[in-house]
């Protein structure tokens, strides 16, 4: 777990009331949570439940129905403008299947964002800055000449990090980091995510339903269940939860066990 | 319920028919807010040009050539005892420059240029790759439509000259090995009734065209179902619409541009 000193009232992003519905099928109906700065917060549930769903609201890729979503004490869900530009400077995302830029080599696919945002930056500069990310995701810069379609699930993931840590966040978004990938590739990419919270400091919220994952990257864990955030709690907590439904999702069982639980 | 159910048929294709045209309309206006940053991007443009214009030349060579041996060989069969011989020169350049040059190059790059954008697109949606771009606080209109739209908007144009003078050499060809038409028969019929106008018709056409293919093919790659399934249907989608709307727009073209 880590070990990073968290204010329990200092709120990042704080989730009120959330709804969001698809045509006729309700993802969110209630989702109230609060993630404070520094730490890292694991959101668990069923795969389908709307766990991407609540990260896409978080850095505004959608607007909710109802409720509110504020981000560093800025209201993000409002139709009326706000400036997206930056908020988003202060979030990073890696999503579910990385999202590189396809025509773009690794490098590139890095400095893209950088070259755009910073146009005051001389091209050694961007170059050193690509080689720093790479080194921080444990790759050799000989990596910025590949292709996405010549790495692998993981290396893709890695580089997707590298290029949601370039424009330095203090919010980094994490979609299913794990899902597809074998179990040491996946601890890989775990100790990445802690490596972040240490030496970016950087909140971190993360969507899985990988409960190996989960308990090693989390400080807490917060669980939604129907449409609901059902429990939220440290590691600990959830482990020892006496949440039937939570407990039969960290066991991993299909049928709720009461009496299992109860003891 | 059963009498009312034609009724929200009917409203409900309405809406979103309406709904549908906003969006085009909006990645349109979207995508011409960004043009200023085209030569900061010129690199991306030159690359979609290639992609678009040079790469259609083979398949456009073939096209181009029969369609103007086949008019030429209709128009001479059709006027033959009834004109002069040059007159097949005069119908196959009014033909090919006012119609067949700029219709027929915009339906073969609807099919070739249109689908395929709609498959790029749509893939990189699904991909997450648009989101992407929003995420890293990026306008992917600036960067993905933009290079296209002044891509289709002037290759297109361009092709259809290509189009008219491989379509009018198409014409030459059959005239002298098959029709016993000399190439100064065939040349004097093409310079009579010739206007500069006629040219520039069909390249205002083209332009209109082009536009029409880049905004279809986008809308609809940015609505692609999930899947190879739906990319494939948006692929399909846009052929059809963009036939439809190349049909319909030549037509109105023509009649604001002839009455």
């Amino acid at each position: 777990m880590p070990n990073v000193k968290i204010d329990p009232n200092d709120v990042m992003i704080q989730l009120r009331g959330l709804k969001k519905s698809f045509g006729r099928q309700d993802v969110l109906l209630d989702v109230n949570l609060d993630i404070r700065r520094g730490e890292t917060m694991v959101v668990i549930g069923q795969s389908g439940g709307g766990k991407s769903v609540i990260l896409k609201h978080m850095i505004g890729l959608l607007q909710p129905d109802g409720g509110e979503v504020k981000v560093d004490g800025v209201t993000i869900s409002t139709p009326k403008f706000f400036d997206t530009h930056t908020i988003r400077r202060k979030m990073g995302m890696l999503f579910q299947m990385g999202a590189l830029f396809d025509s773009m080599t690794t490098g590139e696919n890095i400095a893209f964002a950088l070259r755009e945002h910073h146009p005051e930056l001389s091209e050694k500069e961007i170059q050193d800055a690509v080689t720093e990310k790479l080194e921080m995701i444990n790759l050799k810069p000989e990596f910025r000449t590949k292709m996405p379609s010549e790495l692998s699930g993981g290396m893709r993931k890695r580089v997707a990090l590298a290029r949601a840590i370039a424009l330095k966040p203090e919010i980094l978004l994490y979609d299913e980091p794990t899902t597809g990938l074998d179990p040491i590739t996946s601890d890989v990419i775990n100790d990445l995510i802690l490596d972040m919270q240490k030496k970016l400091g950087v909140t971190s919220v993360v969507v899985t339903h990988d409960m190996v994952s989960a308990f090693k990257v989390a400080d807490r864990i917060a669980m939604l269940y129907k449409g609901r955030i059902i429990e939220v709690g440290t590691v600990d907590e959830i482990k020892n939860t006496a949440n039937p439904f939570v407990h039969q999702f960290i066991t991993g069982q299909r049928k709720i066990n009461v009496e299992d639980n109860n003891q | 319920m059963i009498l009312l159910s034609p009724a929200i048929w009917i409203g409900r294709l309405i809406v979103t028919s309406i709904q549908n045209i906003g969006e085009i309309v909006m990645i349109l206006l979207y995508t011409i807010r960004t043009l200023p940053h085209a030569f900061k991007h010129s690199g991306l443009i030159v690359r979609q040009m290639i992609e678009i214009g040079v790469s259609s030349i083979p398949l456009l060579f073939v096209t181009s050539i029969f369609t103007g041996m086949v008019a030429t060989v209709q128009a001479e069969f059709q006027f033959r005892d009834l004109v002069a011989d040059k007159f097949v020169g005069t119908a196959a350049c009014k033909m090919v420059l006012l119609e067949l040059g700029p219709l027929l190059t915009a339906l073969v790059l609807a099919g070739r240029v249109g689908s395929a954008l709609a498959a790029e697109i749509g893939s990189m949606r699904e991909k997450e790759e648009l989101d992407a771009y929003t995420v890293l606080g990026l306008d992917h209109y600036r960067y993905l439509a933009m290079p296209r739209l002044v891509a289709f908007a002037t290759m297109i144009p361009c092709l259809t000259v290509i189009s008219n003078a491989l379509a009018l050499i198409g014409g030459w060809i059959v005239c002298v090995l098959a029709l016993n038409i000399t190439t100064y028969t065939y040349y004097t019929g093409m310079q009579y009734l010739f206007n500069t106008m006629d040219l520039f018709t069909g390249v205002i056409k083209s332009f209109v065209f082009g536009t029409g293919i880049f905004v279809l093919g986008y809308y609809h790659g940015m609505n692609a179902g999930s899947g190879a399934k739906g990319v494939g249907i948006a692929s399909m989608n846009v052929v059809v619409a963009s036939c439809l709307m190349i049909l319909v727009a030549d037509f109105v073209l023509d009649a604001l541009m002839f009455y």
